[in-house]
């Protein structure tokens, strides 16, 4: 290396970062999914799981492996020695006759220094009976319920859907090779969901300077090597516009249009293999597929608001009417802002720079009057400016769940009805773990007879199932209705941690519904959706 | 267990045991034997029981590269086809798309490259750089530069290039074959 | 390479009673999809407690996951390979190995806690790689679960346990269950090796590794990855000559990062992180505990059902993605015809030991069942005869005239490449 260049890079990289420090190494490979603020939000959530069953406990491992804040096991049982052959958080056989939260609290913890836990061994059937006790449950941020008896799953789904700012509960039972978990929610909205969808380029309502470019740029005074560069962003803005003046104003729209749109823009190389004209070529259905607002935004912005201030989501309903102004605005785009984001594409470093530049500067006027609609029209909600960007930034992509509460859906016979139809297996699973709730819960034997008599009676007697499923599924839960198999566990923990730490960092879009696993055919599938 | 066997029974195409050679290596074996290459260009194997290392010479036989012979190296891999050869030229050439460290900007030998093409495509890919060089994306930025604003200079540093001569300060080595 | 073995034969613990409540339901009688082969009762009990001898490879992401499930199920011979050891970036989710154990190998550590967790349960590790060991070593198990990330040593344990099936030994067929993680998705598969689609049957499902022009890395850089490929790709041998680079040494990845910044910011792009840089030039997948347990859990779920009939396995595909809800998709992924390892035809052969490699090119070319033009031959890494290129010709036109007993032993393989075969075909070869 020459003196003065290796000096050059010395000023250049004086302000470097130093490699990072051993939490960040630790947490490199989960930081890459849900970065520094998805992390924060982890650190901050304190867990609440009702039982050390070898289900509850894979869940946690995989919770406090990424460290959450504090977990809490509620558990009032002592370890038996079926909980010793089946849960790896226990100390086996020497852990038999002890108190199962407590036996399992120290072999979490050791997975992870900064996790808080705490062994509690009350009755949670018992806390639910008292204020103090519900107050207790209520003040977690999340709960996580497995096998719970019949009677205190609904207790607790009760209390919890009580206040929309109570937590989430996530309900999950399992027998065997068959399961099922719900999370119950009033409403769980998601800035950042991570969607592979491209964000719109604008190329059908270019901003000024964007047009400006296409306008200035003339294929026929560009050298070459130029002409071979040229953006596709800027060769789809000029076709589209030369095939509006040649179609009164309309872009291509039958699919024979399409197909002549992209020939001509082929048709606009000079020679063999120019690499940009080919990409503007397979980028040119951004032109009739793009929407100034996506169909799945346009549908949060015509939900009904709920009470504002009994959620929880103050700020996102905020942000998301500020959008609506947005754009309705005349003076705006009409569009939803602008995404900074630029996609990498055939052209050299100056016109790429140049243009990322110009889309950077687009978004932040828009950002810019996001901003000031939000002041004007919610002056009373405090937003940090962190969050409003994050909206912005994102709001091609912004989701909006809405769900019921636990048990809803076995009570709507239209639901079930269409179910039935739709997804008959992973409904009658549904049905079948309800009806074996409700056969342990009076201490009856467990035969596919009267798993089968608990389903009929739910779904109506006049509903017709259909028989080989339901054999299949009742004669598979009477073969093992208290089997709480390790794999089945282990499949489990991954599943709700998954959606944990989904609904947790509020990233990733969780399931809405029941999702139903069967681990003979290996399936999942969801069922009751709102 | 699962009795597998019994099924095995009933899948006549599949039941004999294979000789103990890695996919990558049958593939090789495949592409080598199968290459159907021009008079222009040259397989050379330095240890012929070795099928993952040789060397390709291309002596171009029409446009601006005709009368010289320039060798490539090739390293395969055992993730042969899933990843592509490794092909480096050997001597210091001047080309707009071959750098001074012997570099090569072929599309098919990164991120184009895909299991379905085979060594000969990378070769004729190779021989076609040597007929059509492309000055648009290139890696020597001047002799890309000089094949643009002027192609008389440009044709005239390749043959002096070739000779062993210096252009602009950097060396060349000799690749005639006269 | 050092060889670890960690013997607990004498502390093999009794099972206390009721130890096996859980998983006893599901042996003690058949649901209404399991095989009638089904042995209920002691007899599965037995095979899979005392006898069932299972393999590992991979003691990572997946790997810890794996020994964990299958120790708890009742598998108690288990061995695992791997050869790495542990880094402080496993500690999120490789949940065997604390921070104490950074720099010891992976499979030591974790067979070592699986057998202090579990009592009974017998792990033994090898640390080192899968290629190290021979036909024989493969042999002595019913199952191999793999938790690779790498896509060369899939292939190698996919072509091994193909290339054992021998059809005068059902013992030879060695059911694979391959797992793979990224983020929150992944997929779990059953391979009956010669039976079902194997791992190179769907090689081309994989994702391509991301690769710039190498013309956007010298001149016309957009991205900071761009940046960082010019700082690895380019700088790095250009300034270093013949010194390998390093990725997992902080100075090398700090001097490309050093590098990258400085060219960054000399075209105004922005972006380039030492992380970035990291994930760049390491090609970092995102991993978490929660996906690998889904996956393990999956893989384990299926060996346990396929070493105890207890109920039907996967038909043979499942793929989960986990970023939007949960979605799965379970599917039967078909056998290639064409596949290089499981595909092809194998045809027996029996010649004279008289017979010339001449004479017997010949032969093979007028058999009507093969229709072949032009074959090459080898044996193993013995090239018989080769028809191109020139050099190679040259090089095997001597053994045309040698008999096929003077290089192929009775018994033996030979492979044969054509342009008229779809891929290749093996040739057993016995003598009159």
């Amino acid at each position: 290396m020459l003196q003065n260049e290796s000096q050059d890079i010395e000023a250049a990289t004086a302000t470097l970062q130093a490699q990072p420090d051993s939490k960040t190494r630790r947490y490199d490979r989960q930081l890459r999914l849900w970065a520094a603020s998805g992390q924060a939000a982890l650190e901050a959530a304190r867990i609440l799981v009702t039982s050390g069953s070898a289900t509850s406990t894979s869940v946690l491992k995989n919770l406090v492996l990424p460290g959450i804040g504090h977990f809490t096991i509620l558990d009032a049982s002592t370890t038996a020695p079926a909980d010793a052959g089946n849960n790896f958080f226990l100390n086996a056989d020497a852990s038999i006759g002890k108190p199962r939260a407590a036996e399992a609290v120290p072999l979490l913890r050791e997975l992870n220094d900064s996790v808080d836990g705490v062994a509690d061994v009350r009755d949670l059937a018992a806390l639910l009976d008292t204020p103090e006790g519900r107050q207790f449950v209520a003040g977690f941020s999340l709960v996580i319920a497995h096998n719970l008896p019949k009677t205190t799953v609904e207790k607790l789904a009760d209390l919890l859907w009580q206040d929309p700012l109570y937590p989430p509960l996530m309900v999950v039972r399992s027998a065997g090779f068959l399961a099922d978990f719900y999370i119950q929610f009033h409403e769980h909205c998601v800035i950042e969901s991570h969607s592979e969808t491209a964000p719109a380029l604008r190329l059908t309502k270019p901003f000024p300077a964007l047009q400006a470019w296409a306008d200035s740029t003339d294929y026929d005074t560009l050298d070459p090597t130029e002409h071979a560069h040229i953006p596709f962003v800027i060769i789809l803005i000029k076709e589209a516009d030369k095939w509006r003046a040649e179609h009164n104003g309309a872009l291509p729209k039958a699919y024979a249009e399409q197909k002549a749109f992209k020939a001509a823009v082929l048709a606009r190389q000079k020679k063999l293999d120019e690499e940009n004209f080919e990409e503007a070529e397979a980028q040119a259905v951004r032109l009739w597929t793009e929407k100034g607002v996506p169909s799945d935004v346009q549908a949060l912005l015509d939900l009904p608001a709920l009470a504002p201030d009994a959620s929880p989501n103050v700020a996102f309903h905020a942000l998301l009417q500020t959008l609506r102004a947005f754009v309705s605005d005349p003076a705006g785009p009409g569009t939803l802002p602008l995404t900074a984001t630029l996609p990498d594409m055939k052209t050299d470093t100056e016109s790429y720079v140049r243009l990322q530049w110009q889309y950077k500067e687009q978004a932040r006027v828009e950002n810019v009057r996001f901003k000031e609609l939000l002041r004007a029209t919610h002056p009373d909600v405090s937003i940090d400016d962190a969050l409003a960007d994050a909206f912005v930034k994102n709001a091609h992509h912004i989701k909006l769940l809405r769900g019921r509460p636990f048990g809803a859906f076995a009570r709507d016979a239209a639901a079930l009805a269409s179910a039935l139809d739709m997804a008959p297996k992973e409904t009658l699973t549904h049905l079948g773990l309800n009806a074996l709730s409700a056969v342990l819960e009076r201490s009856a034997e467990v035969t596919p007879e009267a798993l089968t008599a608990e389903i009929q009676a739910a779904v109506g007697a006049g509903v017709v199932l259909p028989e080989d499923e339901l054999e299949n599924v009742v004669e598979e839960l009477a073969r093992a209705p208290t089997a709480d198999l390790p794999n089945t566990a282990a499949f489990l923990g991954g599943m709700l941690a998954q959606e944990a730490i989904k609904m947790v960092t509020k990233q990733y879009v969780p399931v809405n519904g029941y999702c139903v696993v069967d681990l003979i055919g290996s399936t999942t599938g969801v069922v009751g959706a709102v | 267990m699962i009795k597998i066997w019994s099924m095995k029974k009933n899948e006549d195409a599949a039941a004999k045991k294979r000789p103990k050679t890695s996919a990558a290596q049958i593939r090789v074996q495949k592409d080598l034997t199968e290459l159907d290459l021009p008079s222009t260009m040259k397989t050379t194997f330095s240890d012929p029981a070795d099928l993952l290392n040789f060397s390709l010479t291309i002596s171009p036989d029409e446009g601006m590269y005709k009368g010289g012979a320039f060798v490539f190296s090739f390293v395969i891999n055992n993730n042969y086809p899933h990843e592509p050869p490794k092909v480096k030229c050997m001597q210091r050439i001047y080309h707009p798309n071959v750098d001074l460290e012997g570099n090569v900007c072929l599309n098919i030998l990164r991120e184009d490259w895909k299991p379905v093409l085979n060594l000969n495509s990378v070769m004729v890919g190779l021989q076609y750089l040597f007929l059509e060089p492309n000055a648009d994306d290139p890696l020597n930025k001047e002799a890309a530069e000089e094949l643009r604003k002027n192609r008389d200079q440009f044709l005239y540093n390749v043959k002096a290039s070739m000779r062993g001569g210096s252009i602009k300060g950097v060396q060349y080595d000799r690749v005639s074959l006269q | 390479m050092a060889t670890t073995t960690i013997s607990n034969g004498a502390a093999i613990a009794q099972d206390w009673p009721g130890r096996y409540y859980h998983v006893d339901q599901v042996l003690d009688r058949p649901g209404p999809r399991t095989d009638e082969s089904f042995l209920a009762g002691e007899g599965v009990k037995d095979f899979l407690r005392n006898k069932c001898k299972i393999l590992v490879i991979g003691a990572g992401g997946l790997g810890c996951e794996i020994l964990a499930n299958l120790a708890l199920s009742g598998f108690k011979d288990i061995h695992v390979i791997d050869m790495d050891t542990i880094d402080i970036s496993n500690l999120n989710r490789q949940f065997l190995f604390r921070p104490k154990d950074v720099g010891k190998p992976k499979a030591t550590v974790a067979a070592a806690f699986i057998m202090s967790r579990v009592p009974g349960v017998k792990v033994t590790p090898y640390y080192g790689k899968i290629q190290d060991k021979d036909d024989d070593y493969y042999l002595q198990f019913n199952l191999v679960i793999c938790g690779l990330d790498s896509v060369e040593a899939r292939r190698w344990i996919n072509a091994t346990l193909v290339n054992l099936v021998d059809p005068e030994n059902p013992e030879s067929l060695k059911p694979l269950i391959d797992g793979g993680t990224e983020g929150f998705k992944g997929q779990a598969r059953v391979i009956l090796p010669t039976i079902s689609s194997c791992y190179e049957c769907s090689l081309d499902m994989l994702n391509k590794p991301t690769a710039f022009p190498i013309c956007t890395i010298a001149n016309t850089p957009r991205l900071p990855e761009h940046c960082i490929e010019w700082a690895s790709v380019l700088e790095w041998p250009r300034v270093h000559g013949d010194k390998k680079l390093d990725t997992d040494d902080p100075e090398h990845i700090g001097w490309l990062y050093k590098i990258a910044s400085a060219r960054a910011q000399e075209f105004k792009i922005e972006g380039v992180t030492w992380s970035l840089t990291q994930g760049v030039v390491k090609n970092i997948i995102p991993a978490i505990a929660s996906t690998n347990a889904i996956i393990a859990a999956s893989c384990c779920n299926e060996a346990f059902k396929i070493a105890t009939s207890s109920a039907a396995y996967l038909n043979n595909y499942f793929m989960l993605i986990g970023t939007d809800g949960v979605y799965s998709f379970t599917f039967e992924h078909e056998k290639r015809a064409d596949c290089p390892v499981c595909g092809g035809e194998a045809v027996d052969m029996t010649i004279s030991k008289e017979l010339t490699v001449d004479k017997f090119i010949e032969t093979l070319i007028e058999r009507q069942d093969i229709q072949i033009k032009k074959p090459s031959l080898s044996s193993g890494s013995k090239h018989i005869y080769f028809q191109a290129p020139q050099q190679l010709e040259e090089a095997t036109r001597p053994n045309l005239e040698k008999t096929v007993s003077e290089l192929v032993d009775d018994g033996g393989e030979i492979t044969v490449t054509a342009s008229s075969l779809p891929f290749s075909l093996s040739l057993r070869i016995h003598y009159s």
